[in-house]
């Protein structure tokens, strides 16, 4: 194989369509960066999800009784459900919080609204605080374990809380992901259509191609390649507008709930580590497309 | 060399055959005429020597290969060593003299250095030495059939596929294309060329095979294009 001479024909071909060649290697480009904030987007909700499994716990508020008299947890009632709890292969620790304790938190959560001041320490529960071991299951089998027991006045799952967050975040997720199939549909078809113009632009030269003998291989790769380079292309236009785009406009927008803890910031390494995602994603797709044409609508 | 045994071709968009049982032999280093109306048949048999299509019934052999039924895959091996010669010269009209030979051969992945070697080789012998640079348009059309020549046989094919390489052309530069393509076939190629045109075929006296209607009517060696004509 003449290396030379595909090249020599490949850059010929991306020439000689040039309008079509930035049509598709933009519709490529704006689909593959739309697949990759979809990436992005999955992977600033690990982030997070890792971000809260660390600090979300499932609380076991005791009943009101429990809680005024036992001040540490020695009793037999909050003992018993502590070694309940603790036996369990599912959770990683458990905390005792006593009312007192709640009752300081509280202060210092709102500290200088009045609320802080109407609250009492009676009115708030003691709490067994549970670090689960197991994110998945643990969370149902602490309520199913804790809930009717004898002391245990309600169970919170604080991943109900968070639970919006993630809602959002996935949401951002599925429509980047949809936006970027429709657009992908498009790069297709323009992909497809320019493979064959391409070919029929050329159409004397590979009628003399396969009359002198050239094997079918010799005749399709520059068309392939074409395809692949373009792709490639729009892969990289769209990782560059991904990197200026995180810093126009990403950053700024999250930095509200950045800076705040809610969702870990999106790192420059984060788009570099999506970048030759889409480089993969944009050479394979057109070079499949490329063949499948090749084979279905033109005759080599 | 070349055998086709009750050949027949029939598309699919027409009820009478194209070909109709044609059976010939030609043997290597031949000259051969293949004369006949317009759709007797002539360019489907060359077509399909060339494997362009398959024959509906009937097998044809070129050099031991069975042609129907060759692999796909191998069909670019044989056509390697076929040169083929039309009436339109089919020249690339961005690429020079030059490039339009060298083209022949890059695209079967020769090397470079062979190719810096053949190409002027070639040209010298088809008359064209000193205008590799020239582009097609440049030419006039009995230089253009030249170029076409020159591609055809840049490889050494044992076979030359003519068809009606003189239909362009004026009666002195047909004569001269003729005494081209007796030059290649006295270097050992074989020649096989559908026309309609009656001098040349008078003049050259060759082997004539006259198709109708699909069928071989006639199969007669220095024979002449045919009383009345």
């Amino acid at each position: 194989m003449r290396s030379d001479f595909v090249a020599h024909e490949v850059l010929n071909g991306l020439r000689r369509n040039v309008t079509m060649t930035i049509a598709m290697v933009l519709t490529t480009a704006i689909s593959l960066a739309l697949v990759g904030t979809g990436l992005l987007a999955v992977r600033t909700i690990d982030r997070t999800e890792e971000l809260y499994s660390d600090r979300v716990e499932v609380q076991v508020a005791l009943a009101s009784d429990v809680s005024a008299n036992d001040a540490d947890c020695s009793q037999p009632i909050c003992q018993g459900l502590m070694t309940t709890l603790k036996n369990s292969p599912l959770v990683e620790s458990v905390r005792f919080e006593s009312q007192q304790e709640a009752y300081a938190r509280y202060k210092q959560l709102f500290a200088g609204q009045s609320l802080a001041d109407v609250v009492r320490p009676q009115s708030l529960p003691a709490t067994l605080r549970v670090k689960l071991g197991d994110q998945a299951a643990g969370a149902a089998a602490v309520k199913q374990a804790m809930n009717g027991q004898v002391g245990v006045r309600t169970v919170i799952d604080q991943r109900d809380v968070v639970a919006k967050l993630f809602d959002f975040l996935g949401g951002v997720r599925n429509v980047t992901f949809a936006l970027a199939l429709v657009q992908a549909i498009a790069a297709l078809m323009l992909i497809s259509n320019t493979v064959q113009v391409s070919a029929f632009t050329r159409r004397t030269e590979v009628g003399v191609m396969r009359l002198v003998g050239a094997t079918r291989w010799y005749t399709q790769l520059p068309f392939l390649i074409e395809a692949v380079v373009t792709g490639v292309v729009g892969a990289v236009i769209a990782s560059v507008g991904l990197i200026v785009g995180k810093f126009l406009f990403i950053d700024e927008l999250l930095s509200g709930i950045v800076s705040n803890g809610v969702v870990p910031p999106i790192q420059l390494a984060d788009v570099l580590w999506v970048s030759p995602i889409l480089v993969m994603i944009g050479g394979g797709i057109a070079a499949v497309t490329g063949y499948i044409t090749l084979r279905l609508y033109v005759r080599l | 060399m070349i055998r086709l045994d009750r050949v027949t071709k029939v598309y699919k968009t027409s009820t009478r055959p194209a070909l109709d049982r044609v059976s010939a032999e030609i043997e290597r280093g031949e000259f051969v005429f293949l004369i006949g109306p317009s759709g007797s048949g002539k360019s489907t048999f060359l077509r399909l020597l060339l494997r362009e299509d398959v024959p509906t019934r009937g097998t044809i052999t070129v050099n031991d290969l069975n042609v129907a039924k060759l692999p796909r895959r191998r069909v670019p091996r044989l056509r390697q060593r076929i040169g083929c010669v039309f009436q339109d010269f089919r020249l690339l009209p961005n690429k020079s003299v030059g490039e339009n030979v060298a083209f022949a051969l890059e695209v079967i992945g020769k090397p470079a250095d062979t190719i810096r070697k053949v190409v002027p080789e070639v040209l010298d012998l088809v008359g064209l030495d000193g205008k590799a640079e020239r582009m097609p348009n440049e030419l006039s059309g009995g230089e253009q059939q030249r170029v076409a020549i020159a591609r055809a046989f840049v490889n050494r094919p044992f076979l030359l596929l003519a068809d009606e390489p003189t239909g362009n052309l004026d009666p002195d530069t047909s004569q001269d294309i003729m005494l081209l393509l007796e030059r290649i076939n006295r270097t050992g190629t074989t020649v096989l060329m559908a026309t309609h045109d009656h001098s040349i075929v008078d003049s050259m006296r060759r082997r004539v095979i006259e198709l109708d209607m699909g069928q071989v009517v006639r199969d007669e060696a220095r024979a002449v294009y045919g009383v009345g004509r």
